[in-house]
C-alpha cells in the first residue's frame, strides 16, 4: 500500500513537471510560429511591386506595431530617473516622437535591405524573456539580429502576448545605444531639444 | 491514506492553476485591466533597470575625439562616398564579396594566434581548415567554400579581444583618423596584429604580399575602399539614427567590442 502511494505521488509529480515544461516549450514554439507568420506577411507586402514606397512602408509599420512595445522602449531609452522627472505632457510628447523616429528608422532600413533572406537560428528563454535569434542574409553579408521579447503581466490593448522591447544587431542593443546617446545629449541640452533632434532626423 | 489524498488534491489544484494561467493569457483584457496597466506601468522599469544599464565610457579625450569624428565623417561624405559611387558602378556584388573574402583569408595568422592565445584550440583548428580549403579550392581565398560547402565557420579574434579575454579593460576611447572609433587597448593591439599580417613591406622570414610602402598603401587602399562599399549603407543608417554622431558611434563601438570579447 505504501509503495503504491509513493508510486502515485511520483507519477503525479513527473506528470506535472512534464506538463509545465511543455507549456514553456509551447510558448516558445507559438512565438516562433507567430513571428514567421508576420514575417511572411511583411515579405508579401515588400514583394507587392504595385504599392508606392510610402504606402508599402506604412503597411509594414502597421504590421509590426502589435509586436513592439514602443511605449516601453521610449521610456527605457530615457531611463527611470529622467523619465520620472518629465511632466506628464512631456512624457506623452516624448513617446510620440520616439515612436515616430523608430518607425521611420525601420522603414529606411527596409528600403536599404531588399532581397534579404531571414531565418530563425535560435530561440532562448530566460524566465519572462524570450530572445529570438535571426540571421539576415543579403548577397554581401550575414547580419545577426536578435529580437528580445518580454511578457507583460497583463496583456496590453491591441498588442501581442509577447512584445519586443529591444533589438540587438550584431551584438549591439539599439535601446542601450539610444539610452547612452540620449543621456549624453541631455547632459548639455534639454528634453525639448532632444525631441526636436528626433523630429529633424525624420525629415532628412 | 488521507494524507496522500490531500497531496493528490493539491497537485491537481496546481495543475489546474497552470492551465488557467495559460488560458488567461489568450483572453483579451477588459477595459479596466488596461487602465490599471497604464497606472502601474512605471513598475515595468524595475524589471528592466539592471538589463538596460548603460556603462559610462571613459572618455578623457572627448573634444579631440569629437573633432576627429567630424573629420572622418567629412572624409566619408566628400571623398569615400563619391569614390564609392564609382566603385559600385564598376564592380558587382560578387566581385566585392570576393575581394572581401580574399583579405579575410590572408589575415588567417592573426585569427589563428589569437584563438590559440585565448585557449580556443578547436576554433584555431577550424580556422586552419578554412585557410587550407579556401586558399586552394577557394582560388586563393576569393571564394569561401569552407563555409558554404563544409560548414567550417570563421572565428574572428584579434589581439584586442585577446587582451580583453584576460581582463584588460578598454581604456580611454580614441577616434583614429581614417579608421574611426577605437580605444587604447584596441589601438595598441594593432601592432602585434600587424606583426603577423601578411600585408607588409618590412623584412620577414615569410613571404609577404607587398614589397614597398607604396605597394602596401595601394593594397591597403583597395581593402579600405572595398570595406567602405560593403558597409556604407550601415554607416548611413547609423548617421540617421544618431541625435549626436560622436557619442553614438563611440557607444556602438564599445558595445560591439564588449560583446565580441564576451563571446
Amino acid at each position: 500500500m505504501n509503495l503504491r502511494r509513493l508510486f502515485i505521488k511520483i507519477l503525479l509529480v513527473t506528470c506535472m513537471f512534464t506538463f509545465s515544461t511543455n507549456l514553456f516549450a509551447n510558448e516558445q514554439e507559438d512565438l516562433k510560429a507567430h513571428f514567421l507568420e508576420e514575417l511572411s506577411d511583411i515579405i508579401k507586402i515588400i514583394e507587392d511591386k504595385q504599392l508606392s514606397k510610402d504606402r508599402r512602408n506604412s503597411k509594414i509599420v502597421a504590421e509590426l506595431t502589435p509586436m513592439f512595445d514602443f511605449k516601453l522602449m521610449a521610456k527605457l531609452s530615457l531611463g527611470k530617473r529622467t523619465w520620472l522627472k518629465l511632466s506628464k505632457e512631456n512624457q506623452k510628447k516624448f513617446v510620440t516622437s520616439y515612436v515616430e523616429r523608430m518607425k521611420n528608422s525601420y522603414s529606411s532600413k527596409i528600403d536599404s535591405y531588399e532581397n534579404e533572406e531571414i531565418k530563425i537560428t535560435d530561440v532562448k528563454r530566460k524566465k519572462s524573456r524570450i530572445s529570438l535569434e535571426t540571421e539576415i542574409a543579403t548577397a554581401e553579408k550575414n547580419l545577426k539580429v536578435v529580437y528580445k521579447f518580454y511578457k507583460p503581466k497583463k496583456r496590453k490593448k491591441d498588442k501581442d502576448i509577447w512584445l519586443i522591447y529591444d533589438v540587438e544587431i550584431i551584438g549591439i542593443s539599439i535601446l542601450k545605444a539610444d539610452k547612452a546617446q540620449f543621456k549624453e545629449f541631455l547632459r548639455t541640452k534639454s528634453i525639448n531639444d532632444l525631441m526636436k533632434a528626433l523630429a529633424k532626423k525624420q525629415t532628412t | 491514506m488521507k494524507k496522500s489524498k490531500l497531496v493528490i488534491f493539491i497537485l491537481i489544484l496546481i495543475t489546474f492553476n497552470f492551465t488557467s494561467c495559460s488560458s488567461q493569457d489568450v483572453q483579451t483584457p477588459t477595459k479596466d485591466e488596461i487602465v490599471h496597466q497604464e497606472d502601474v506601468a512605471d513598475d515595468d522599469f524595475d524589471d528592466f533597470e539592471e538589463e538596460m544599464e548603460v556603462k559610462e565610457i571613459y572618455d578623457p579625450f572627448m573634444s579631440y575625439n569629437r573633432s576627429m569624428t567630424n573629420f572622418n565623417d567629412g572624409l566619408y561624405e566628400n571623398f569615400f562616398k563619391p569614390v564609392n559611387k564609382g566603385y559600385l558602378a564598376i564592380t558587382n556584388s560578387e566581385v566585392r564579396v570576393s575581394i572581401n573574402n580574399f583579405f579575410k583569408n590572408i589575415y588567417f595568422p592573426m585569427r589563428f594566434f589569437n584563438n590559440i592565445l585565448q585557449g580556443k584550440f578547436h576554433y584555431a583548428f577550424e580556422e586552419t581548415g578554412r585557410f587550407v580549403v579556401n586558399s586552394t579550392a577557394g582560388c586563393l581565398g576569393f571564394f569561401d567554400p569552407a563555409k558554404s560547402k563544409m560548414k567550417l565557420m570563421p572565428h574572428n579574434e584579434d589581439f584586442g579581444q585577446t587582451l580583453g579575454f584576460y581582463g584588460v579593460g578598454p581604456g580611454p576611447h580614441i577616434v583614429i583618423p581614417l579608421f574611426g572609433p577605437s580605444n587604447m587597448r584596441d589601438a595598441i593591439s594593432f601592432f602585434p596584429d600587424a606583426a603577423v599580417s601578411p600585408i607588409d613591406y618590412t623584412d620577414r622570414d615569410w613571404p609577404t604580399l607587398t614589397k614597398t610602402w607604396f605597394e602596401l598603401i595601394a593594397v591597403k587602399s583597395v581593402e579600405k575602399f572595398n570595406e567602405v562599399s560593403l558597409y556604407s549603407t550601415e554607416y548611413e543608417e547609423i548617421r540617421k539614427d544618431a541625435v549626436d554622431l560622436y557619442p553614438y558611434l563611440r557607444d556602438l563601438y564599445e558595445q560591439k567590442r564588449a560583446k565580441e570579447i564576451e563571446e
